[in-house]
């Protein structure tokens, strides 16, 4: 179970990245998932050039941080191209950001190869605790514990911050925000980035747990668009409730019949849509 | 009686937007609706033209209950409409925008491999109602090339080339300079004698047009009908037309002025002018 | 201008085995079949406007067939393939068409994502039935009746086949075409510019969006079926939401509002993706790059860039 809110943490980071630009920008990232993978690899390499290089191990985890948001340093550019076609019509935006799936899976090839990439038993290193009769690492829990602090985090920003506040006028009337003076292009830049990171410390944190592999981000996206459908487009709630119902969902699947793992998910995923089509908590409008 | 409202209420949360509206259109009637903004017309216009539902109260079309039935079913039922904001098809052409309308209209919506080009009938009707509303010089242009004026006209004729029983306009002629208004307006009585329409409802704000073709009009204010009675009758009552108009007026064009009459089902005269009607 | 490119095209297929070398004429048949797959993809996108990430559930489906029936049932007669693959596909379409034209654009991507992906992790997790990851056999059929055992595998791909299956791309051209040019076809277009218009004309969006969906999965399961012949295996990958988005490319490098832009595009893309990866492993980041090229400066692909040519220089 625990397993599964570990998995529902590093989902909800993802899917929070794909609701803010969505519910900002009215794209529909699928590169989230590309995201996800370049800062699990990241994270890995800096990880194991800093153990190497002397670093204490429990302080693993500052590196992984550290690489994931430095990642995020490729946001201004990315958004810049994806500039180019803000008015177009929205298959065209999603069939951008499938050239940029395209190109980051090469990206990737070319920097790490195809061989999975692992950090071994580093993260082992806080020990292990029983918790309900089944043993854990501390690492999940603090992993966990990360999550629920940037969920936080993001809800108070969202609610009190200046910044924040911008944010949710533009997601609710773009035109209205620019009309009262609001830089767009600063709070496109500003809110992709922001994305950005939160994808790439998603696949930082949770490369302790699993191994970095080729095809992370292609898989990665059915589940993020699993919690976004469940959770309601642009909604920063739902992507906490879908990240858990998911993460929970495929923790319990696997523990009772395997083969239905990521079955279980769409037929969860078919309910919402019949029962409820904008999800559990959608605000934006699709 | 073609069309009825009978007690209407529509609420949206707690803001009642129609309020008991009874109203009813029969065959031949030129019937505005008219009042201040937020009195409720759209949304009576929505309620009778089947894209919302009354909270509560029936809507009846040829005595058939159709409240909410949707567009699709009332365009088939027999009952058109045209939108305040145009609404054309952007990339197709005037043409093809008409032969949607007749095709929906013949039934043919689901004819996988019957050929579109070679459907003579098809494309002399298209003429026929092209040249009615004077459009017939663009049959071929996207409608997104067309001039403002055109683009509404168009949006109209593909209203009436469904031969509705029932036209319901939502200010046709707005957005449309004064010398225009009236040529429009006779287009569309023509234009309702060629195509068979018994009955046309207007929303309109224009009084000159409102007093010059309508045979009755339903003054709406805060979601009330507040009179419903002829021109002249209406004109009578200083009170109704300070509250329709914001302020007293002294003198509104005849009946008269229209130059042709709408078909009656039963062939009824028109109401004389001098009748008094009945006001709530 | 199409009448011309549809002549050209057609006169340089029918050459092609006499002219081009045998590799090249085996690199046409998958081209073939995506052709009749992307017609279908068409209707959808470039007639009805709706963007589908799950087309690739309907081509598996039908390459899947093909291998059952080859391998399960010993069917070898191609017709009955293609026509058990229309109805599998027909089966499927309806439930998940009946969900998803409920929903249009990002919802209608995600959800046909979905299903793509709910397709595969089937193919993929129940091995015993569908073969896992290893796929599935498809043996080779008979044409027109004709065992043909006589032929070595590239004799019957360069040769019979290669013309039954632009036989078959050529009808489902002209049965596409008709549908398109249709009253139905019509008020798909219409649909597409306002759907709220076409509903006050009386014209039901939904209805016709199922309709298209239909269509589009019966031409997608026939693409699959040519799809499994010359690789012989028809497996889970196929239904992968990046194939589906590969289709979408190739539409896009066709053109999606030109009638033949389908078929350009598959056939340009099996070409140049051969080409670009003989020249270098990272062709995915070629590709990516080409992609983002035509969707910023190129968005009606190739037919596009040569109508405005000749409408330039008329």
């Amino acid at each position: 179970m625990l397993g599964g809110v570990f998995h529902a943490a590093v989902l909800f980071l993802v899917a929070a990245g794909l609701q803010l630009v969505f519910g900002v920008q009215r794209i529909l990232n699928l590169a989230c998932g590309s995201f996800y993978a370049l800062g699990a690899y990241f994270g890995v390499s800096a990880v194991t050039w800093a153990l190497g290089a002397g670093l204490p191990a429990p302080l693993f985890v500052v590196v992984l941080l550290g690489a994931g948001l430095a990642l995020a340093a490729i946001g201004p550019p990315l958004e810049r191209l994806l500039r180019t076609i803000y008015d177009r019509d929205e298959s065209f935006q999603l069939l951008l950001t499938f050239a940029l799936v395209l190109m980051f899976e090469d990206v990737i090839r070319f920097f790490w190869g195809t061989a999975p990439y692992q950090l071994g038993q580093a993260y082992l290193i806080y020990g292990q605790w029983r918790i309900g009769g089944s043993v854990v690492p501390v690492y999940n829990l603090v992993v966990i514990a990360a999550g629920g602090l940037i969920a936080l985090g993001m809800g108070w920003f969202l609610a009190r911050s200046r910044f924040g506040r911008i944010v949710r006028a533009t997601a609710e009337n773009r035109e209205m925000s620019e009309a009262l003076g609001v830089d767009m292009t600063r709070v496109y830049a500003r809110v992709f980035t922001l994305g950005v990171a939160l994808g790439t410390v998603g696949g930082a944190l949770v490369i302790p747990a699993t191994a970095a592999t080729n095809e992370m981000g292609i898989e990665l996206i059915v589940e993020a668009f699993a919690v976004v459908v469940i959770g309601g487009l642009g909604s920063m709630r739902g992507a906490f409730a879908g990240a858990l119902i998911v993460g929970l969902m495929k923790a319990s699947a696997i523990a009772i019949y395997p083969e239905v793992e990521m079955l279980a998910v769409y037929v969860v995923v078919i309910s919402v849509l019949v029962l409820r089509p904008s999800g559990l908590f959608a605000r934006a409008t699709a | 009686m073609l069309l009825e409202a009978i007690d209407v209420r529509k609420l949206y949360g707690t803001f009642c937007a129609l309020d008991g509206v009874t109203l009813a259109v029969g065959p031949g009637e030129f019937v505005s609706i008219v009042g201040p903004n937020g009195a409720g017309k759209t949304t009576l216009v929505n309620v009778l033209s089947g894209l919302t539902s009354p909270s509560s109260g029936a809507v009846r079309f040829r005595g058939d209950d159709v409240a909410g039935r949707g567009p699709v079913g009332l365009a088939r039922a027999g009952m058109a409409r045209a939108f305040q904001l145009v609404h054309v098809f952007p990339a197709l052409s005037v043409g093809e925008t008409l032969a949607v309308a007749i095709t929906s209209r013949r039934g043919r919506r689901a004819r996988l491999f019957a050929g579109l080009a070679g459907d003579r009938q098809l494309w002399d009707e298209v003429a026929t109602v092209a040249s009615v509303f004077g459009l017939d010089g663009a049959l071929d242009r996207p409608a997104r090339t067309l001039p403002q004026g055109d683009k509404k006209l168009l949006d109209v004729a593909s209203a009436f080339a469904l031969h509705p029983e029932v036209i319901l306009l939502d200010e046709p002629t707005s957005g449309v300079s004064t010398g225009d208004k009236h040529a429009i307006m006779e287009v569309l009585v023509k234009a309702a004698a060629r195509m068979g329409v018994k009955a046309i409802i207007q929303v309109e704000h224009d009084m000159d047009i409102v007093f010059g073709y309508s045979d009755r009009i339903v003054a709406l204010h805060q979601g009330r009908v507040l009179a419903d009675a002829t021109p002249a009758a209406l004109q009578a009552n200083d009170e109704v037309m300070a509250t329709i108009v914001g302020r007293t007026v002294s003198h509104m064009e005849p009946p008269a002025a229209r130059t042709q009459p709408l078909p009656s089902k039963t062939g009824h005269p028109r109401p004389d002018p001098g009748t008094p009607g009945p006001l709530q | 201008m199409a009448r011309v490119i549809a002549v050209l095209l057609g006169v340089a297929l029918l050459a092609a085995p006499l002219v081009l070398p045998r590799y090249q004429i085996t690199l046409l048949l998958p081209s073939f079949a995506y052709g009749i797959a992307l017609l279908g993809l068409n209707l959808l996108f470039g007639t009805t406007g709706l963007l589908s990430f799950g087309h690739a559930l309907f081509v598996a489906l039908g390459a899947y067939t093909a291998a059952y029936l080859t391998t399960g049932f010993g069917v070898r007669h191609f017709e009955l393939i293609v026509v058990g693959a229309a109805l599998v596909a027909v089966v499927v379409a309806v439930p998940v068409g009946l969900l998803c034209v409920r929903y249009v654009k990002i919802y209608f991507g995600m959800l046909t994502l979905a299903f793509g992906m709910l397709f595969y992790s089937f193919l993929y997790k129940f091995y015993t039935v569908t073969g896992g990851d290893e796929g599935m056999r498809v043996l080779r059929p008979m044409l027109l009746g004709q065992p043909l055992a006589g032929l070595n595998k590239v004799d019957f791909l360069t040769g019979p086949f290669y013309y039954y299956a632009l036989a078959l791309l050529a009808l489902a051209a002209l049965v596409m075409h008709r549908i398109v040019r249709s009253p139905f076809g019509l008020c798909l277009r219409a649909i597409r510019e306002n759907p709220e218009k076409a509903e006050a004309l009386g014209v039901s969006a939904r209805r016709h969006r199922f309709g298209a969906f239909l269509i589009a999965a019966v031409f997608g399961a026939v693409g699959g079926t040519l799809l499994g012949v010359p690789t012989g295996l028809a497996d889970p990958l196929l239904a992968y939401w990046t194939h589906s988005g590969n289709l979408v490319f190739m539409l896009l490098l066709g053109g999606f509002d030109h009638f033949l832009g389908p078929v350009v595009g598959a056939i340009v893309f099996i070409f140049l993706q051969d080409l670009i990866m003989s020249l270098t492993s990272y062709w995915r980041f070629v590709f990516g790059a080409i992609l983002a090229v035509l969707v910023i400066f190129v968005p009606r692909g190739l037919l596009g860039l040569l109508d405005a040519r000749t409408r330039a220089s008329a």
